[in-house]
């Protein structure tokens, strides 16, 4: 037996005199960072990590601690302070929080194959990215932000139902993103990547696609004020998915704050709105074999035909609300338990970008958010006012780059107001897998 | 004291061992605890320690940082020998003898978060429901949390320094929920310090309950803000967080010395109207985004960046001297030993200045009066920055008339600077949390009023 389990069995032994349940999440990882500014080598980090969170369970109350050292005598005082939480939190509730009973779980095999990759090799693919931008077009000025990372990461639950699981992954990561000045104009994009295997990293495409993002955005003029139909591009669209990421959790209908009670089974998107969560989807990044309290993955269909289908739920919320168990626990081992998605997939509609591009005699393609979610968005609420850059459409052509100017609405009319879908889907490492997506009329504030 | 001298001198040669010309350790041990209230029942309960070190080498503009979670003489040693092998092939050097920087703090801790009795805190948190729902009967729900952090840090380098800092946090936010026929809004407030928690005592959290009731309620009728450009007049406290978005981050060295930043180049030139003039002060005391020493152990200072329209200084960190070769500022900050420090902002304020806030909303025929910010964010690279508006009211003719929501400014940092033609006497700082290269961090934010000629405000369209 490994040492962590003959610590954990002891808590176990103890919990047991405590009248309380317990189960530890043990996370951590590798990660080698490199970056070079100026042809330079400017960084090269290399962290490691490793932390143990207990969650100890008493009736319908639970406490939670953490802590980096994993050495007995640490790990039996972090198991006393979640107990101590535990005995603070005072729920009311008769039903007892469950834990996953041992199972089989299907191994996920792609998830984690290591390979000896040279470092010369890895330093090469840095200075690359950063290079290879700089070189592509004299307008790029400076590659403020490029990296290459390296990632190996694990997760273990053990519990005290006698459950014990582990699953690892490795990944290459990384960006490149170029600092444009044409005039009085500057612009600043990029793209990224994210392979499971070193030798699917296609820098080359990496670094036209980015700078050229940054170069077909210089000499944008402002929008003028008004209404328009709007193409939000496949990369943007995973913004408006993290809008209602958060409304899909049964503990947040349960607590009354998402926008989606009372609506399943109802019509809440467009009747072209398929989504659904995916956690063995390869093109993602939020791939597991079993959530975070150690239940197996499962898919669940969340829209169709925009009539909502279900709730995510982990085993505590399911039992509460009777609904249907999806394996959707999150968190880590500092944080307490919440119920999120894996990989979220919309369906592809049928249409080709020029299609809906050419769909309205003038039409917006939004191509980025200024700014995250927490700069213009309410999620009570559902109002958002998202500074937005993209182009000007008017009978198919394309008339120039727009910037400064906000996209206003509410989510919940945007997800009704969807009318069609494109072709093809945004490139792999998103947990968020979607098309463009056409929405009819949506307000902007520019000129 | 967390590590003994000797151990960090061997990690130190260690780390010199291959040619680095210079080399810090940066050790940490922190405890956190996160304590709330959902309808006037402990919800959730959470504490927990990270204890680990990050080891830093120079080899002239090169930067390689590892970390370990094992403080032992032989994790610390075998972490910097990790990071000198991962590098230089060199001569190998030795740092020079340790002396300690004495450990005198500018700020006061009372009862540390463990020390501190949870009833109490509790009772604070409680209360907050308590007043919520006695201000209105549309209050469905009120959620308040309290997060407390102690943070130990012990800094080696090469060059001889070893120092050690405390650094206190507590934070108390609400969020109150509110339902009006039929439409549901909510706000939230937040109250804390760079110290322990005995301040609830001090602080009126019936008033701070009430406000956010107030706005929520409010906000139940207000209509959505217009779209287009026209004057705004930005109130003080966390209205500073547009200086923060739109000249700030580009002030920062990381950017500056990557040629990242639109304030390249310019220190010495004009870059703001004459009525601006904006400090970065690390030496407040109990200030949210205050020091003792920073997270490079050099002592923190109070750093005037524009005066008078002209800019004064940037932000510097260790690395950013070397690269711009501008003087440190006490600036370089991380969230924890898992970043490496980067040069960030403190407490960061527009100076007072001589107009009256009356006056302001006078010279208003047509504008907005953004009374409460939410969170905002730049692009350094062009200065292009964005945040969200609260609680705002449409000024007419001189005066404030109705609440709109769902306004949000937009604009470009040096044009925005240009554009800020009065600045009010009545200045207030608030808290924030600041995310950028070396993690989320505390830093305050503020000014006074101030009123911006002509500001992109994204409302609805009619």
């Amino acid at each position: 037996m490994d040492s962590v389990k003959t610590n954990f069995e002891k808590i176990v032994a103890q919990a047991r005199k405590d009248g309380a349940k317990v189960e530890m999440l043990i996370s951590g990882g590798e990660n080698l960072s490199i970056g070079y500014q100026k042809k330079k080598l400017d960084s090269f980090a290399s962290t490691q990590s490793q932390m143990a969170g207990l969650r100890v369970i008493l009736g319908s109350n639970q406490g939670y601690a953490y802590t980096e050292n994993l050495s007995e005598e640490s790990l039996q005082r972090t198991y006393r302070e979640a107990l101590n939480n535990a005995k603070t939190v005072q729920k009311g509730e008769k039903s007892e929080v469950p834990l996953q009973k041992p199972q089989t779980v299907p191994e996920m095999k792609n998830l984690y194959s290591p390979e000896e990759i040279s470092m010369e090799k890895k330093m090469e693919m840095a200075r690359l990215l950063e290079e290879k931008c700089l070189s592509m077009d004299s307008r790029v000025q400076a590659v403020p932000y490029s990296k290459f990372n390296e990632t190996m990461s694990f997760k273990r639950i053990l519990n005290s139902e006698g459950l014990d699981q582990e699953y690892k992954q490795n990944y290459f990561s990384g960006y490149a993103y170029a600092l444009a000045k044409e005039g009085e104009s500057s612009k600043m994009d990029g793209e990224g990547f994210f392979a499971r295997s070193f030798k699917e990293i296609d820098l080359d495409e990496v670094v036209h696609e980015g700078v050229k993002k940054a170069i077909s955005r210089l000499g944008a003029k402002k929008l003028p004020t008004g209404n328009y139909a709007v193409v939000i591009s496949r990369d943007q669209f995973s913004m408006i998915l993290q809008m209602i990421y958060s409304y899909f959790s049964a503990k947040e209908v349960h607590e009354g704050k998402s926008l989606f009670i009372g609506k399943l089974g109802h019509k809440v998107a467009s009747e072209k709105f398929h989504l659904v969560d995916d956690p063995f989807e390869s093109r993602g990044s939020a791939v597991r074999p079993f959530d975070d309290e150690g239940a197996t993955s499962q898919k669940t269909v969340l829209f169709e035909k925009g009539v909502l289908r279900n709730y995510l739920t982990n085993l505590e919320f399911s039992q509460k609300m009777k609904l249907p168990h999806t394996s959707h626990a999150r968190r880590s081992p500092a944080s307490t338990q919440e119920i999120t998605p894996t990989n979220l997939v919309v369906a592809m509609g049928s249409k080709s970008l020029s299609e809906l591009l050419s769909s309205y005699p003038k039409v917006v393609y939004l191509t980025e958010f200024a700014g995250g979610l927490h700069a213009g968005f309410k999620d009570s609420t559902g109002d958002f006012s998202m500074p937005a850059e993209g182009f000007l459409y008017e009978g198919g052509k394309c008339v120039g780059p727009i910037d400064q100017f906000v996209m206003s609405g509410n989510v919940l009319d945007l997800l009704r107001d969807i009318e069609e879908l494109g072709n093809e889907y945004n490139k792999p490492g998103s947990s968020m897998i979607c098309p463009d997506v056409l929405v009819k009329s949506l307000s902007f504030a520019g000129a | 004291m967390i590590v003994p001298s000797h151990i960090l001198t061997k990690a130190l040669d260690a780390a010199l061992s291959t040619g680095a010309d210079f080399a810090d350790i940066f050790i940490e041990d922190t405890y956190s605890s996160q304590l709330s209230v959902l309808n006037s029942k402990p919800e959730q309960a959470i504490v927990g320690q990270l204890y680990g070190a990050g080891v830093r080498l120079f080899f002239g503009h090169e930067v390689v940082y590892v970390t370990t979670n094992d403080l032992s003489e032989d994790g610390l040693v075998k972490a910097a020998l990790n990071a000198a092998q991962s590098r230089g092939a060199g001569t190998a050097k030795k740092a020079m003898p340790l002396m300690q920087v004495p450990f005198d703090s500018t700020h006061v801790y009372g009862e540390k978060p463990w020390e501190m009795n949870r009833e109490r805190k509790l009772q604070w948190l409680n209360s907050v429901d308590q007043f919520s729902r006695a201000r209105h009967s549309a209050v469905t729900q009120v959620e308040s949390g309290l997060n407390e952090k102690f943070q130990r840090v012990q800094i080696a380098n090469s060059r001889g320094l070893m120092a050690y800092d405390e650094r206190a946090y507590s934070r108390l936010r609400m969020e109150v929920f509110v339902e009006s026929n039929g439409v549901k809004e909510s706000a939230s407030e937040d109250e804390g310090h760079m110290g322990t928690s005995e301040i609830y005592d001090q602080i009126s959290l019936k008033d701070l309950s009430e406000q956010a009731v107030d706005r929520a309620v409010m906000l139940t009728t207000a209509a959505f803000a217009p779209a287009g450009e026209m004057p705004v007049v930005i109130d003080n406290g966390f209205g500073g967080v547009i200086f923060h978005e739109a000249s700030g981050h580009g002030l920062e060295t990381t950017s500056v010395a990557k040629d990242a930043s639109v304030f390249c180049g310019k220190l010495g030139q004009k870059i703001g109207h004459e009525s601006v003039t904006a400090i970065d002060d690390g030496t407040i005391e109990n200030g949210w985004g205050s020091l003792n020493i920073d997270d490079e152990g050099n002592k923190t200072k109070k750093t005037t960046l524009i005066e008078n329209g002209v800019l004064r200084s940037y932000i510097v960190d260790e690395m950013g001297a070397r690269q711009t070769g501008y003087e440190t500022t006490g600036s370089g900050r991380r969230q924890s030993y898992k970043f490496a420090p980067a040069s960030r902002m403190r407490n960061t304020y527009i100076a007072a200045g001589k107009d009256r806030f009356e006056d302001m909303i006078r010279d208003v025929d047509y504008g907005l009066y953004a009374k409460k910010m939410g969170g905002g964010s730049v692009n350094p690279g062009t200065g292009d920055y964005n945040f969200q508006v609260g609680e705002a009211y449409m000024i007419r003719n001189g005066r404030i008339e109705e609440p709109v929501k769902g306004a949000c400014l937009i604009g470009r940092g040096i044009d925005t600077l240009g554009k800020i033609t009065k600045v009010s006497n009545d200045l207030k700082l608030a808290r924030g949390m600041c995310g950028s290269v070396s993690g989320s961090i505390p830093v305050a934010v503020g000014q006074p009023q101030i009123l911006v000629s002509s500001l992109m405000v994204g409302g609805r369209a009619k």
